[in-house]
């Protein structure tokens, strides 16, 4: 167990690393910040002055054992534009995003996962026909069309909702349905796939034989068995809590990490973006982290391989 | 609908509606919240180093400035009247200004001489190293600036410049407090500055958003409204509706095609202005790349004669606006403005042919590097552009890339930009020598945006001009310089730029062609 936990702990560390080096090197060698950030009539003088002052004007070696010798410290530089830590001003924005990243996901959990039950039981009936073109449909249409659609129609036409920002329950309602469709459709159709396989199994038949009741069968027999790749699909959305909301926060005005993500690229805050970058990555290697501990939760024999 | 030559009439009209209404006392329970929906703020406010066209929407709510254009009894602003600048007065090459008495910063401090040579002055603007270095583009000649007691400055320049006045109605007029930017540091100051303007700073996030609140000290009375709430909203379609439904009372940046539908809502007002801003196709005029067909004048001069403007801009714009004709010769020039001047290359596509014929041009593509969605219907344009090019043998690709470095990124032949006029209110200083002129970035040779090699022809005139004192002698000096930079033709001018906005129908506004977002006094009057 030690050993499956040590392995999965280096896996993570190398692969922030690769993503903070690899982030660093295309971040420095695709363009001058510099170019962003002043005007284009800048003088020689005035960019001179202030590579100096973010030490842009260092090779690219010491500038990378520089941020990597501060990372260490908890210090991941300072916005080129505002000149505030990075980590001050992610941590100023993530409990924004993590509110609208999990209220979505909730949502699209209770309605996905259910609703994924329900078609594989009715399966090929009108109502399995209906909540897969449903779920189709979720998926199928681009966040920031279903965002504008709502937009339009709440706060427009029957101005029942705000139309952007954040502050009250009632500006949470239209983010949250953009953000948790799509992963409501995928989680119904994984859901579905997956209980109609176990629904088939012999096990099913024989449950049936010995007369348990068509509840139990589905929720304590099939259910459980179809978790894992449910779990898996779960744990694949969980990670893009934070990059899916990009195009949503952009639509909402919604004052989250994924719209800072927006301006920090569009400026060329290299610092930022570095920070955003990793805070990503951090998201998906813990989810995976979180999805291999549940499977071992879920099924045995997993645990048993990995001791 | 309002056509351009009612603008001046209905701001005239609303100015006198507001001075009508005559000044009431205000209290600050009885004064509302205004919530404007923009589209973006800038990454910090500082009066120099936070120069943009978002910025320059809400400055003077926060800084007066030392000389105003008076925009209600002149749509042109040529006229000036005093801000915090009193009177001024010239002798030879030094200027005197008188400064208002009993003026308060934001701080409860007061404004002296002090402030306002430091504002001016060589250690923010224009000496080794400044705090603002931006800020040597507008002070371009000045030698010394003091305060000569607590109310009086003197600035003196190299040569007599007569045109002090109109430049401080710009960026550098706006004034700081010496002593609190100096403890502050730049940086700092322009995440929470202090002025003098009506509102002070409580709230400034540049991805978020800005907070005013009235600063009731305000030189020139309390202001109507308790506070002004800045707020970024992307997405068009979000700030619309905001506007439709209440949530919002101000927004702007309307493409031009919403406009209508916009105005179809009985609660919402739809306002626009003129700007002192032309979009422009820049040529390359520069053996880089070393084949670029462009360095002949013949083929720049077939792109103008080639586009029927006035079809394009009335396609996309309609009545809101206008193809300027003959560059530089534009209405905000005043005096120097000549409505029957003729067109030196007029639409003519038979002309433009035969000047093609002339030339060595076989067919080369010419690649145009366009900035994304950065000016309103540039794109549309460009499209029309490249087939009227198409049809007298012009090979022009229209290269949209997403953001200006990427369209500074050499090689490249045509070019987007865009040339304000705003700097010396009624003078073509601007852009005609400062955006030109061999200290600009489309001369310089250090610059990423150079584009041509001024002209002996040019220089002399240049020369001249500057050193005109007397308005029939800068005249001469203009048509000068303005016909030696039209023998090169290094860039065509598309048409003039238009701002909108969208309001409360129960508020009177009066909009600004420079597209300040005025908050107060002769500009602003809310509902009892």
């Amino acid at each position: 167990m030690l050993r499956f936990w040590s392995i999965k702990v280096l896996r993570t560390v190398l692969t922030l690393w690769f993503v903070v080096t690899f982030t660093f090197v295309v971040l420095r060698t695709s363009g001058d910040p510099m170019m962003a950030l002043l005007s284009p009539d800048a003088l020689p003088d005035e960019i001179e002055q202030f590579r100096r002052q973010w030490g842009l004007d260092q090779p690219l070696f010491v500038q990378y054992l520089r941020y990597v010798g501060q990372m260490f410290t908890g210090n991941f530089g300072e916005s080129l534009r505002t000149h505030q830590p990075v980590i001050e001003i992610i941590l100023d924005r993530l409990p924004a995003t993590l509110l609208l990243g999990l209220l979505s996901f909730a949502l699209a959990a209770i309605i996905g996962i259910p609703a994924g039950v329900v078609a594989a039981v009715r399966r090929g009936g009108a109502v399995d026909r209906l909540l897969m073109a449903l779920a189709v449909f979720g998926f199928a249409v681009p966040n920031f069309f279903l965002g504008i659609c709502l937009i339009l129609l709440f706060s427009l036409m029957l101005q029942v909702l705000p139309s952007s920002g954040t502050g009250t329950f009632w500006h949470l309602i239209m983010p949250v349905l953009t953000l948790g469709t799509a992963t409501a459709g995928t989680l119904a159709r994984f859901t579905r796939s997956a209980m109609l396989e176990q629904l088939e199994k012999p096990y099913m038949r024989a449950a049936m034989a010995k007369g348990v009741p068509a509840w139990k069968r589905i929720y304590l027999h099939a259910f459980p068995n179809a978790a894992i790749p449910i779990v898996t699909v779960i744990g694949l959305n969980l990670g893009q809590l934070i990059a899916g909301s990009i195009v949503v926060e952009t639509v909402f005005a919604w004052p989250g990490i994924g719209r800072l993500l927006v301006s920090a690229v569009s400026s060329r805050d290299l610092a930022v973006v570095q920070g955003l970058v990793l805070v990503i990555a951090f998201t998906m290697v813990m989810a995976n982290l979180i999805v291999d501990l549940v499977y071992g939760l879920l099924d045995p024999r997993i645990r048993g391989g990995a001791r | 609908m309002i056509t351009r030559r009612d603008f001046g009439k209905y701001s005239a009209g609303a100015g006198a509606l507001t001075l009508a209404a005559g000044a009431k006392p205000l209290y600050a329970q009885d004064r509302p919240t205004l919530t404007i929906a923009v589209d973006n703020l800038w990454a910090n406010i500082n009066t120099i180093n936070g120069i943009s066209t978002s910025t320059r929407r809400f400055f003077p709510n926060i800084y007066s400035l030392l000389v105003e254009q008076d925009y209600i009894n002149d749509p042109n602003g040529v006229q000036l009247k005093p801000g915090l600048a009193t009177e001024w007065s010239r002798d030879g090459k030094v200027w005197t200004i008188k400064l208002r008495e009993g003026v308060k910063f934001h701080d409860g401090t007061t404004m002296t001489a002090e402030d306002v040579a430091f504002t001016l002055g060589p250690e923010r603007l224009w000496g080794d190293e400044p705090f603002e270095p931006r800020g040597k583009t507008f002070t371009e000649g000045f030698v010394r600036v003091e305060a000569v007691d607590d109310l009086t400055v003197e600035i003196e320049t190299d040569k007599v410049d007569p045109y002090i006045p109109g430049k401080l109605t710009g960026y550098i007029g706006f004034v700081v407090p010496k002593a609190a930017y100096l403890e502050m540091g730049v940086d700092a100051f322009g995440q929470m500055p202090i002025g003098t303007g009506p509102y002070k700073v409580t709230k400034f996030d540049s991805g978020e958003v800005l907070e005013i609140e009235a600063f009731d000290e305000y030189w020139d009375g309390p202001p109507p409204a308790a506070k002004v709430i800045w707020k970024i909203v992307p997405e068009f379609a979000a700030r619309m509706a905001g506007v439709v439904s209440g949530e919002f009372d101000f927004m702007y940046n309307i493409p031009t095609d919403q406009m209508s539908q916009l105005e179809s809502y009985d609660n919402v007002t739809v306002a626009y202005a003129l700007a002192g801003n032309y979009p422009a196709v820049g040529f390359n005029c520069l053996p880089d790349p070393e084949d670029n067909p462009l360095v002949d004048v013949r083929l720049r001069k077939a792109l103008v004669q080639s586009v029927d403007m006035d079809a394009i801009v009335t396609a996309l714009f309609g009545e809101l606006t206008y193809h300027p004709e003959v560059p530089f010769n534009w209405t905000e020039y005043g005096p120097f403005y000549d409505p029957d001047m003729p067109n030196p290359l007029p639409y003519d596509p038979e002309a433009a042919k035969a000047l093609i014929a002339e030339t060595d041009y076989d067919g080369e593509e010419l690649d145009w590097h366009i900035t994304r969605q950065f000016y309103p219907n540039y794109e549309a344009a460009a499209e029309i552009m490249v087939e009227m090019w198409r049809e007298v043998g012009l090979n022009v690709k229209a290269n949209v890339l997403d953001n200006f470095q990427l369209v500074y990124e050499r090689p490249w032949h045509m070019q987007n930009f865009s040339n304000s006029t705003a700097f010396i209110p009624g003078d073509p200083y601007r852009p005609l020598w400062l955006d030109w002129g061999p200290a600009s970035g489309r001369a310089r040779e250090d610059s990423r945006t150079r584009t041509w090699e001024p002209t002996p022809e040019y220089l002399a005139a240049g020369e001249k001009f500057l050193n005109a004192v007397e308005f029939e002698e800068r005249k001469e000096a203009y048509l000068e310089l303005s016909a030696a930079w039209q023998e090169v033709t290094p860039c065509m001018y598309l048409w003039k730029s238009v701002y909108n906005w969208a309001h409360r129908a129960d508020v009177t506004w009066v909009p600004r062609p420079d597209g300040e977002m005025r908050m107060f006094g002769e500009y602003l009057t809310l509902p009892a």
